[in-house]
């Protein structure tokens, strides 16, 4: 390496580490992007409610709308989600025992809320799910027998069912379909 | 100190009667900042200068491939998010093409786009992780952090499209799961324009950076002969110079209605095929990326995203090898059907597992410093090594 | 401070049969005890905070900004959790040598502010070999580093300690050699001496004296980075190769030790760059005539100019530019730095031969060339600001602001 490769080090190292110097100088300038979780946002505004629809947080079901079909204890991969329903005619239906989910398998991948057919079990925008044992992380849905909800030819009247139902409908209606009308 | 499997031999040359050395025995233990996930390196060294490097893989082995055969065909995809979950989108993509081509199902044309535009999007997270890892793992801890700032914002996208960040499950099979939500397109389009600039301010902060090129030229030379030798696939095999792009050569979805260039490396700051070689590629490749989202998001047709696959999905039995160019390279599915609703065998090729074979050859009479730098510069991930 | 304690001596503010001796090894007991407790230590942790914030800014984050008023007691909660940490120490290790090392190291770094010239009254001992025992003593952490790599019974660690005391011996040349053409200047070693040559204002200051002076400038500046193990040169600590270097086995106190005597090191420094080159405490001579506040005054300088170009400067550098593997660094100081070296205490002396009393229109050429430069500089990071579109509500001069970026 002669004078002129030494001397062309010397300046490429220069002019480089200069450069890199101004773009870091530019930083500090900058505003830092952190969100500083858990704080609130502006307007006291939690995180959670600002993450889309979409949003794969924890599971919830919603029991009023939950027609006991099991397509989600069938779709789910990992076995998380376990259902005890019986047909009793003395109720005059369906009627659910239990509806557990087991939040510290499920790897909130969607496949439960997919083939729902109200939309009653969805993901939430929670994700803080942390507690201090495992038992906590079954979520029982069940707290008392229930009656499968029959889902109305005529469209929902009930005024305390049909937000919820509003709302399942909405989620299951995100999803693609192949019968999709031509958008904009 | 746990070398099972691994006696090697120690050299004591006595140098014809002066003092007498011993090569030193590192274990680059799986518990370690920079390797890229859980790897274990047995390292033989004389001094800093190393005679050779041994690669321990199997940590995080999760037997994705048999778990396969047990959740079925839809269920499955989650678990593909996994294989890679750096870059889950391309996964995801192959799955379904191999289910697709088994299943003699085709894909609407909006659905491909969608999962074009998600698979470079992933490309750009991908490469935004690999070459922070780098910069951090040759010392410079800034660039790291602000490509992972600009892949939260990716993430961001993401969020909005699928509802997860980083393990997608977006796509379907015949299509993908979601159809680009409302007002997403200008975002996209925001961040791309926001982020085109960033990319060279990266170059301006390291890529020419006097002491970064100087840890990474003429480093773990490899020429396109040894290359393709030892099966090296994506940025890897161009950083070598062989032009060679699965999108280019053998194209799949969408890929050959838009444009674009396979960046390759041409050993401009010292020989071809050395570390900066695979670096710069990489860097170029997110500005490629960057031109085919635009140009989808300005193709992409109305229509359905997902064709009609029954729940209950049989394919009719038989094999299929399918291959997606994912942002570490070439990953080859090879899946079989024997015509139930479970596949038979899957099996997964990817290019990190060929990548650290690589390691042991080139490893040689290079220092501690310099593997740091070649593990980085093959952009290896554990999770693609393990499965 | 001899003058001080003969001075009480002489107006009989020590007992009558205490000797001489004394009377000065109190007084050097409790001043440097002041000094260390109430300005090494509380400087060495401080810095860890002006340290995490300005990295955090540099990297688009905020940094610690919960415990104390925007983060400033971390320190003191860091310093605490160490303190009660256990204290583990390998069964297989040397353990008398592994206790010691990181006091070697601390000796190594305290004890070169016994000749550090905070004000123009204000330094313990301003001995006439000042300058030489400053890079005596920071030669000393060598010793504990070794020490530490060898005594961790870890390859990692030892390999840690062999690149530093290859690092540290061999930047001790090229360091040494740039403060000659200083030495040869000023005529004495000692360090008040030195900065009673220079003068207030920025032309005055031995920076400027002469071309080969400013370049001895840049080359003392990047031994002593190399010497305080600061990225580009912190590959005894190079945190993606091995772990945490020599001080890997350490935890607790130990390790805060050794950290600590880091941090603090970037002062010395400092102080050692602005007693050299940037003029020291001087203050133009008209601003003060009272002591008390003429010492205030010149204390302040130094200290801000110490900070600035010791601290700041280098945890700038540090989160900019990436580290460089052992033979570079070596390749660096013996084909680079050492020769260039040469080059400007020759320079340097046949300058005083030609021009025995200085030429002022070269220290003024030399300021103005370094005030344009800096304006370049400036105008290059507008240039980065204006390309990543970036407007007035992206940015923030505030260094504690913790304004996000507008979603």
């Amino acid at each position: 390496m002669g004078l002129g490769g030494y001397l062309r080090n010397l300046k490429e190292a220069v002019a480089t580490i200069a450069d890199g110097l101004a773009v870091t100088a530019s930083h500090l300038v900058r505003k830092p992007y952190t969100v500083e979780y858990p704080d609130r946002l502006e307007g006291d505004v939690r995180i959670q409610d600002t993450l889309p629809f979409r949003y794969r947080g924890i599971l919830e079901v919603d029991l009023e709308i939950c027609t006991g079909c099991l397509a989600c204890e069938r779709a789910c991969p990992i076995d998380c989600i376990v259902i005890d329903a019986a047909k009793d005619k003395a109720a005059g239906g369906l009627v659910m025992t239990r509806f557990d989910i087991d939040m510290g398998k499920c790897m909130y991948c969607g496949l439960c809320s997919e083939p729902c057919p109200t939309g009653a079990i969805h993901h939430t925008p929670e994700f803080e799910g942390a507690d201090y044992s495992l038992e906590s992380l079954v979520r029982r849905f069940v707290k008392a027998p229930a009656i499968a909800y029959k889902p109305k030819k005529a469209g929902e009247t009930d005024p305390e069912i049909l937000p919820v139902l509003e709302r399942g409908m909405r989620y299951v209606g995100e999803f693609a379909s192949p019968d999709a009308p031509e958008k904009e | 100190m746990g070398l099972s499997g691994f006696e090697v031999s120690i050299e004591r040359p006595t140098n014809g009667g002066g003092l007498a050395t011993e090569d030193m025995t590192l274990s680059m233990g799986p518990q370690h900042p920079s390797t890229h996930g859980v790897l274990r390196f047995v390292v033989r060294a004389d001094g800093e200068v190393m005679k050779e490097a041994i690669p321990d893989i199997g940590y995080l082995h999760r037997s994705i491939e048999k778990i396969a055969e047990k959740v079925g065909w839809h269920g499955f995809i989650p678990y593909t998010d996994r294989v890679d979950y750096v870059a889950a989108m391309f996964c995801n993509h192959a799955w379904g093409m191999a289910a697709e081509k088994l299943g003699g199902i085709e894909v609407p044309k909006r659905g491909e786009y969608c999962r074009v535009i998600a698979d470079e999007f992933c490309r750009i997270m991908s490469h935004l992780i690999s070459v922070g890892s780098m910069a951090m793992d040759i010392g410079a801890f800034t660039p790291f952090n602000h490509a992972i700032r600009e892949r939260e914002y990716i993430n961001d996208l993401m969020e909005e499209l699928c509802g997860a960040r980083l393990t997608f499950h977006y796509m379907r099979i015949g299509g993908v799961g979601w159809d680009l939500p409302p007002g997403w397109s200008e975002k996209a389009v925001a961040f791309l324009d926001r982020f085109e600039p960033l990319i060279d301010e990266f170059d301006d902060l390291i890529s020419f950076n006097k002491i970064f090129t100087e840890r990474l030229v003429n480093v773990a030379v490899i020429t396109p002969e040894e290359a393709i030798d030892y099966n090296l696939v994506g940025p890897n095999l161009r950083g070598s110079g062989v032009k060679y792009d699965v999108r280019k050569d053998e194209p799949y979805s969408i890929y050959r209605d838009v444009e674009f260039d396979v960046p390759v490396g041409r050993g401009e700051l010292g020989t071809l095929g050395d570390c900066f070689d695979r670096y710069i590629v990489r860097m170029r490749e997110m500005r490629e990326s960057c031109r085919i989202i635009r140009q989808c998001l300005k193709q992409i047709p109305d229509g359905p995203v997902i064709a009609k696959v029954p729940r209950n999905f049989k394919p009719p039995a038989g094999d299929t090898y399918v291959r997606v160019e994912s942002a570490r390279g070439d990953q080859g599915w090879y899946v079989v059907s024997d015509g139930t609703a479970f596949p038979y065998r899957c099996r997964i090729r990817t290019g990190s597992f060929t990548a650290i074979s690589m390691i042991q050859k080139v490893s040689r009479n290079l220092m501690l410093a310099d593997l740091i730098a070649v593990i980085a510069s093959f952009d290896l991930v554990a999770p693609e090594i393990d499965r | 401070m001899q003058e001080f304690v003969d001075g009480l001596i002489a107006s009989g503010g020590v007992p009558a049969g205490v000797p001489a001796w004394v009377a000065y090894l109190g007084a050097m007991l409790v001043f440097g005890g002041v000094v260390v407790f109430g300005f090494v230590l509380p400087i060495a942790g401080v810095t860890t905070w002006v340290e995490r914030r300005i990295m955090a800014r540099i990297h688009s984050r905020i940094g610690p900004n919960r415990t104390g008023p925007a983060g400033f007691l971390q320190w003191l909660a860091d310093g605490i959790k160490n303190m009660l940490k256990e204290d583990i120490i390998p069964t297989a290790s040397d353990a008398p040598l592994f206790k010691m090392a990181p006091y070697v190291v601390m000796v190594g770094f305290v004890g070169a502010f016994v000749a550090i010239p905070f004000a123009g009254p204000l330094i313990i001992s301003d001995m006439n070999v000042g300058i030489v025992y400053v890079t005596s003593v920071t030669a000393l952490v060598v010793v504990g580093i070794l020490m530490a790599g060898w005594a961790s019974n870890n390859k990692w660690s030892l390999l840690g300690g062999i690149r530093s005391a290859a690092q540290i011996v061999s930047y001790e040349i090229p360091a040494g050699l740039s403060i000659f053409p200083i030495v040869m200047l000023t005529g004495s070693l000692s360090m008040q001496t030195i900065i009673g040559h220079q003068g207030w204002a920025p032309w005055d200051w031995h920076v400027f004296d002469n071309p080969f002076a400013t370049v001895a400038f840049l080359v003392f500046y990047v031994s002593a980075l190399a010497e305080g193990n600061r990225t580009p040169f912190d590959l005894p600590e190079a945190d993606s190769e091995l772990v945490a270097g020599f001080a890997t086995e350490y935890s607790g106190m130990r390790n805060l030790l050794f950290f600590m005597a880091e941090w603090g090191n970037l002062y010395v420094i400092g102080a050692i760059v602005t007693t050299l080159f940037l003029g020291g405490w001087q203050i133009p001579w008209a601003l003060a005539d009272a002591p008390v506040l003429r010492t205030v005054l010149q204390f302040t300088t130094f200290f801000l100019k110490a900070y600035f170009v010791g601290v700041l400067v280098a945890i700038w550098i540090r989160w900019t530019l990436p580290r460089v593997r052992v033979d570079q660094m070596m390749t660096m100081c013996w084909k680079y730095l050492v020769p260039i070296a040469f080059v400007n205490l020759i320079g340097t002396a046949v300058w005083m031969v030609v021009f025995p009393h200085g030429v002022p229109l070269v220290h003024y050429v030399l300021a103005g060339a370094a005030g344009i430069l800096t304006l370049g500089f400036l105008r290059r990071v507008r240039y980065h600001i204006k390309r990543a579109k970036l407007t007035r509500k992206h940015l923030s001069f505030n260094p504690l602001s913790t304004a996000r970026v507008p979603l």
